[in-house]
Parts: C-alpha cells; structure tokens; sequence
C-alpha cells in the first residue's frame, strides 16, 4: 500500500513526518468548514465552497498520517490529494469518484462562473462529513498515536 | 465557419444511418423505421442503405417479405467505426443510454458548451444539464462510465426544475446556456421553453 505514494514521490508528492499537531489544527479546520457549509444564510456557493475546503483539508490530514504532503509547486494538487485517498486512508473509489466531480465543479464555478446549483452544494456537505467521519475512524484504527 | 470533426468525416444522411445501425448492433430494421428512427426521407435512404450494404459495412437480410438492415460486426473495420461514430455523432446517443435508469426523474437533459457548439477541441469537457429531481452522487455515478466510452470528462450540472426556472432569467450562467446551441437528451427546445416560462 504505502508503495503507490512513494510512487508519486518528487511527482506530486513530498516526504514530510507525521505531525500530530499539525492534523489536529487541519481536522478542527474541516470541522469549522462543515459547520459553516451548513449555514444557510450563505449563498449556495461559499456553502460549497466551505465544504470543498473541509474535503481538501481531510486529504491533506489522510497524506500527512501517512508521511506526504502534495507539492503545491505541481498543477493538480487538489486531484492528487483526491485521488490517493483510497490509498491513504482506505476511502472506496465509488466516493473518490464523487469526491472527484466535486472537483470539477469547483473549477468551473472559479475560473468560469458557472452557477453552483443546491445539489452540488448538498452533495458537498455530504461528502465532507462522511469524509471527516472516515478520516477519524481511519485515524483511530491505524494511527492513535496522532488523534 | 467552423465544421463540427463527424460532419467533416461523413455526409450528414450516412453519419445518422451508420450512428443509429452500428451503435445497436442487435438491431435489424427495415428502411422506413430507419428512416422514422432518424428523420431522413424514405427514398433517400434506400440508396444510402444499398450503398453501405455493398461495401460490407451494412448487412441485409429477409425477415419474412421485408428487407432489414444491420451493423455487419463482422466487418473489418466495424469495430473502429463504431468506436468513431460513439465518441463523435454517437455522444448523444451514449448519454441517453447511460442517464436512462434516472429518466422518469429528469424532466431535461441537455448537452451545452463546447461540444454542443460544435467547437470541441482534444479537451475538450462535455457539459450535461440535467433539471430534475436527481441525487448529485446519482448523476455522477450515471454519467461516469460515458467518460471511457467518449474518451471525455463528463460534467454534470444538476438544478431541481424551480430552482432553474427560478435563476433562468436573472443568473448570467444559465443566461448564457439558454442563448446557446444544445444537444437535447431528454426533452425538446418546447419543454425547455416551457420550464423558463412557468
């Protein structure tokens, strides 16, 4: 398993130590995220874009427990932090898929305005909750030592 | 004038009758409901399907007094073509198929941006609109398998019906979607029409 990111090593990955501060901050981060992404006083699309947040943050969280970070010097960073996720904590490809789309859409609604319908928006808060519940459970089995 | 990649590798009447025949492989039908099935005039297209059988690509057969047509799979390049015509004129095709276990859900389903233009380069995303009442995981999980068979990425972008009709007219996003060309999925011009106006 931990064989694939070394694959990526100096591609899209760096090495770095496991930092038990360093996850508690970006899990407290995601947690504020999701809160926030639940606000509906906010328009449809800083609610999604609060979650997308929370989901990078968890990404990062999964690498970090594993000893990587992604090079932000690389394009792509967030597709690489996405797409190990069955890697890093064990994530099912049906949700790295949706996870992935949500990707999209986030492109989309940055660099060309499209509009970020409710569904998408609703479908973020979902993935990033159910995110942060797998990441800590993942962290809980495998890695104690840095809940 | 930019001309759309399957309209300049195939004359308009051939590329509807070779989308519809290879593209259902189990299929044999007879001239007329080939001719209904793709809008083309009758007596045009027996020419067209004689044509096509003689260089192998169409197979003719009797089904009782009737002549029916077929993708000839066992021709040597049938494969290929199909694979052509799935990824180019086929698109549409490809995606009714793939959304239609979520087709009593969805009141529209169209194709709009780059490819529906006509204006799809390499990498070109193919942008779905789907207005209904579909789960966003659903879409994605629908929409997902396309992206191997048209070598694309698929983009759903998903609005309830009230939610569309309500931003139809102010939101420059989908102001911008109406004015241009769509490749209809579910649904016509008439329904879409319909929906902006209620």
């Amino acid at each position: 398993m931990p064989m694939t990111l070394k694959n990526l090593l100096g591609l899209s990955l760096d090495a770095v130590a496991p930092d038990k501060a360093h996850i508690g901050k970006l899990l407290a981060a995601a947690g504020r995220n999701i809160a926030d992404a639940k606000l509906q006083g906010l328009s449809t699309e800083n609610r999604f874009d609060a979650a997308y947040k929370a989901i990078m943050q968890l990404a990062m969280v999964a690498l970090n427990a594993n000893g990587y970070r992604t090079m932000t010097s690389k394009p792509g960073h967030h597709q690489t932090a996405i797409q190990t996720l069955p890697t890093s904590v064990g994530l099912a490809p049906a949700k790295v898929m949706v996870l992935d789309a949500l990707r999209k859409q986030r492109n989309l609604s940055d660099y060309s305005g499209d509009l970020v319908p409710d569904a998408a928006a609703a479908e973020c808060l979902a993935s990033a909750s159910e995110l942060l519940t797998h990441v800590r459970a993942w962290l809980a089995a495998n890695r104690p030592d840095l809940l | 004038m930019h001309q759309s990649l399957p309209s300049l590798l195939f004359p308009e009447y051939r590329r509807r009758v070779l989308g519809l025949l290879l593209l259902r492989p189990d299929e044999a039908l007879h001239g007329r409901e080939i001719a209904r099935r793709t809008g083309l005039p009758a007596g045009t297209i027996t020419r067209e399907l004689t044509k096509l059988a003689e260089v192998g690509l169409l197979k003719r057969t009797k089904r009782g007094n009737q002549q029916v047509y077929s993708a000839d799979t066992t021709g040597p390049i049938f494969t290929e073509l199909a694979s052509i015509l799935r990824k180019t004129s086929g698109l549409a095709d490809v995606l009714v198929q793939a959304l239609a276990p979520a087709a009593p859900k969805l009141r529209l389903a169209f194709v709009f941006g780059s490819v529906a233009r006509g204006q799809e380069t390499g990498g070109s995303d193919v942008d779905v609109m789907l207005i209904g009442d579909l789960g966003f995981r659903e879409a994605v999980e629908l929409l997902h398998p396309c992206q191997a068979t048209l070598g694309r990425e698929v983009n759903p972008k998903l609005f309830s019906a009230s939610e569309f009709t309500d931003k139809a007219a102010t939101e420059p996003f989908l102001i911008d979607v109406l004015a241009k060309p769509k490749i209809f999925l579910i649904g016509n011009a008439h329904d879409l029409e319909e929906l902006v106006g209620a």
